[in-house]
């Protein structure tokens, strides 16, 4: 698993990111929001000194005249230490008087309201705010019109909106630090649930497959559920298992028993006849109880549920020839006639070579072992069809099923293991073929086919 | 002939080196994987044949096997293991074993597969079935020391079931080194072999029919 991939860390992910965008446009507003605060206030002073200014100019001598009254600059600039300019244009947008020849307002509009009109302007490198107020002499002689133009720097507004968006800024902050360690907590005390299951699972007895008892939230229940289900099916798997084994273990104890009360029988007479007796007895036990030991595993493996080998195309007229000439020695030492019956061309089942090998061989050993004398290993076509066909004793139709069953053995069946044919059984389910059960061609005798599944590779 | 058995269980080891010493086979016995490889890791081992089991202490067998034939190809290893499946017989065989076989044999079997092992290692010029001799030099066959006269085909067909003695040979295999690849079909091959059935008489080998594969040549 990744580092980052935390259900932990996703859940905070995505509650903090949208947390952020908001409290980045909170912040955003605010410092708008103090911007203009700021403005409306200095703006005032802009107003008043503008007002003050207008109020003193006068008509004098044929033209217009400000006495400058020193209230009216020192109002605006305060203890930022603005700098502070106005001018006194007349109508013709001469100028009278002014420490700076500011520029005028280029937008037109009700210009002669006495109203004040604001905007920002650069104005030889300053950043300034201006204010252009249009109006007329009010003296009974002259009704001239004239602008007052005055201007200050913006340190005082930047001071004073900063300190506003400063005070915003803690409040922010401090909500969202309270915020992400609400979510913190929350998304902690979301997640114990997954805790405690963990912990369940952790403190578990490995060996132990009983079923998870602890309640939780809805949507853990339902993973909990399943890892039940899961454990169940374990359960029975092992249920199996254990039977299976008990069974192995009494199957192998038993002619190891009679393999030691033959030697101890022995070791007691003195007649080198009898020992050779005992001693032939022996290795056929012994190889019995072998051949026992190489089916239990071989059942095993096939009884394992997860045993899902890949199946590659094989031709079945060379794997019945194969197997002709693996068991043909074996086989004419007991006086047992085994042949091969193939078809002509050649016939594809997707399969795995070495478990057919282990299929025919166990066929084949059956039906030595329960008395036919006469084995035929046959391949047939359409559908694909590989069968061992003895012309011994057979098995009447009705008990036929139950030869399929572990350990399962007819009453006169003193030598066999009753595996072959489970393992037989287990080999055909692994290559989705059927185990068909006959008698011989002329109704005598055993027939045991695996008929595959009908397409061809 | 030095056979080296590696082998760990004691019961199993004593009864080979005593069978194969009573075939004439020099036997050296290890019972570990580390020692058996030690020895075979060295270029002039000096061993013949190799008869090994997979299940051993120390290194198991199959890397034993690897480090012979990092330097040794030739060297014939019959794996003997208690592992049945078929399955590992393939794991083995890739590895580069000659032969494979399964605990419990039978030792008949063993001594089978030893002989035809050291037979393909230095092939002699003298190829025996019981009373039959093939002096493969000079393609001269004798029947319990009498010369035996063969047309071509027959020669070619008993040369052919003599070099597989003991194991069935298939039908269309015996036709094409018989008749050489002239159109004879499978079914001529049983009139050659009735022949030779004729020929071969009572003398103690036998040429048996394997039903619907072909034939198999072996001492009765």
């Amino acid at each position: 698993m990744k580092r980052g991939d935390s259900l932990y860390r996703r859940l905070l992910g995505w509650l903090l990111l949208p947390l952020l965008v908001l409290g980045s446009l909170i912040l955003i507003q605010a410092w708008v929001d103090a911007q203009r605060t700021a403005d409306r206030a200095f703006d005032r002073l802009l107003e008043a000194a503008s007002l003050a200014i207008a109020e003193q100019v006068q008509w004098q001598d044929d033209r217009l005249w400000l006495d400058l009254p020193p209230a009216a600059l020192e109002m605006l600039a305060t203890d930022a230490e603005e700098r502070v300019f106005y001018s006194l244009v007349d109508g013709q947008g001469r100028l009278i008087t002014g420490n700076a020849e500011l520029p005028g307002d280029p937008r037109q509009g009700s210009g002669d309201a006495d109203t004040l009109r604001y905007r920002h302007i650069d104005w030889q490198g300053l950043s300034l705010r201006q204010g252009v107020r249009r109006t007329r002499l009010e003296d009974w002689r002259v009704r001239d019109p004239f602008e007052v133009r005055v201007a200050h720097s913006r340190e005082g507004r930047d001071a004073l909106a900063a300190e506003l968006w400063r005070a915003n800024l803690a409040m922010i902050l401090a909500m969202a630090a309270l915020a992400t360690v609400g979510l913190l907590l929350a998304i902690r005390a979301a997640l114990t649930p997954l805790t405690r299951l963990r912990r369940a699972i952790r403190a578990r007895d490995p060996r132990t497959l009983a079923p998870l008892e602890l309640s939780l939230p809805r949507e853990l229940a339902e993973l909990r559920d399943t890892v039940n289900e899961l454990l169940a099916r374990m359960r029975r798997v092992r249920a199996n298992q254990e039977r299976f084994i008990g069974d192995a273990s009494h199957q192998l104890r038993t002619p190891l028993a009679g393999l030691s009360a033959r030697a101890e029988l022995a070791l007691r007479q003195d007649d080198p006849a009898r020992w050779r007796e005992a001693l032939v007895a022996m290795q056929a036990s012994s190889a019995r109880t072998a051949r026992l030991a190489v089916q239990l595993l071989s059942l095993t493996r096939l009884a394992n549920p997860e045993y899902r080998p890949d199946l590659v195309p094989l031709e079945l007229n060379a794997i019945a020839r194969q197997a002709v000439r693996d068991h043909w020695a074996p086989c004419h030492r007991q006086g047992v006639d085994l042949g091969v019956e193939t078809v002509d061309g050649e016939v594809w089942v997707r399969g795995i070579d070495w478990l057919l090998a282990e299929a025919i061989g166990n066929l084949i050993d059956n039906a030595c072992r329960y008395g036919g004398r006469r084995v035929t290993v046959q391949v047939e076509d359409e559908p694909p069809r590989l069968a061992v066909e003895d012309d011994g004793p057979g098995i009447p139709p009705q008990r036929r099923l139950l030869m399929l069953r572990p350990f399962h053995r007819d009453r006169d069946d003193l030598e066999g293991s009753g595996l072959g044919l489970a393992i037989v059984d287990g080999i055909a389910r692994t290559h989705g073929a059927r185990l068909q059960l006959s008698a011989g061609h002329d109704g005598r005798g055993l027939r045991v086919a695996l008929q595959f599944p009908g397409d061809t590779p | 002939m030095t056979v080296l058995l590696v082998e760990d269980d004691a019961l199993l080891a004593e009864t080979l080196v005593d069978t194969l010493g009573l075939e004439g086979h020099d036997v050296c016995h290890l019972a570990d994987g580390d020692a058996a490889r030690v020895r075979l890791s060295a270029p002039g081992h000096g061993v013949e044949l190799v008869l090994l089991d997979l299940n051993l202490p120390g290194c198991n067998g199959l890397a034993v096997l690897e480090a012979l034939r990092r330097h040794d190809r030739d060297t014939p290893v019959l794996i003997l293991t208690a592992r049945g499946a078929v399955e590992d017989r393939v794991r083995g065989l890739d590895l580069g074993a000659d032969d494979y076989l399964a605990k419990p044999f039978a030792l008949d079997e063993l001594e089978a597969r030893v002989r035809a092992l050291l037979r393909r290692r230095s092939p002699d010029p003298q190829l025996r079935v019981g009373a039959l001799k093939l002096d493969t030099r000079h393609q001269r066959f004798t029947l319990e020391d009498a010369p035996l006269a063969l047309p071509p085909r027959e020669q070619r067909l008993l040369s052919c079931l003599m070099h597989h003695a003991g194991e069935p040979v298939d039908k269309t295999r015996l036709a094409q080194e018989a008749f050489q690849g002239d159109a004879m079909g499978d079914n001529a091959i049983e009139v050659y072999v009735h022949r030779l059935r004729k020929r071969l008489g009572d003398s103690g080998v036998a040429l048996r029919t394997v039903r619907g594969l072909g034939y198999l040549l072996e001492v009765e």
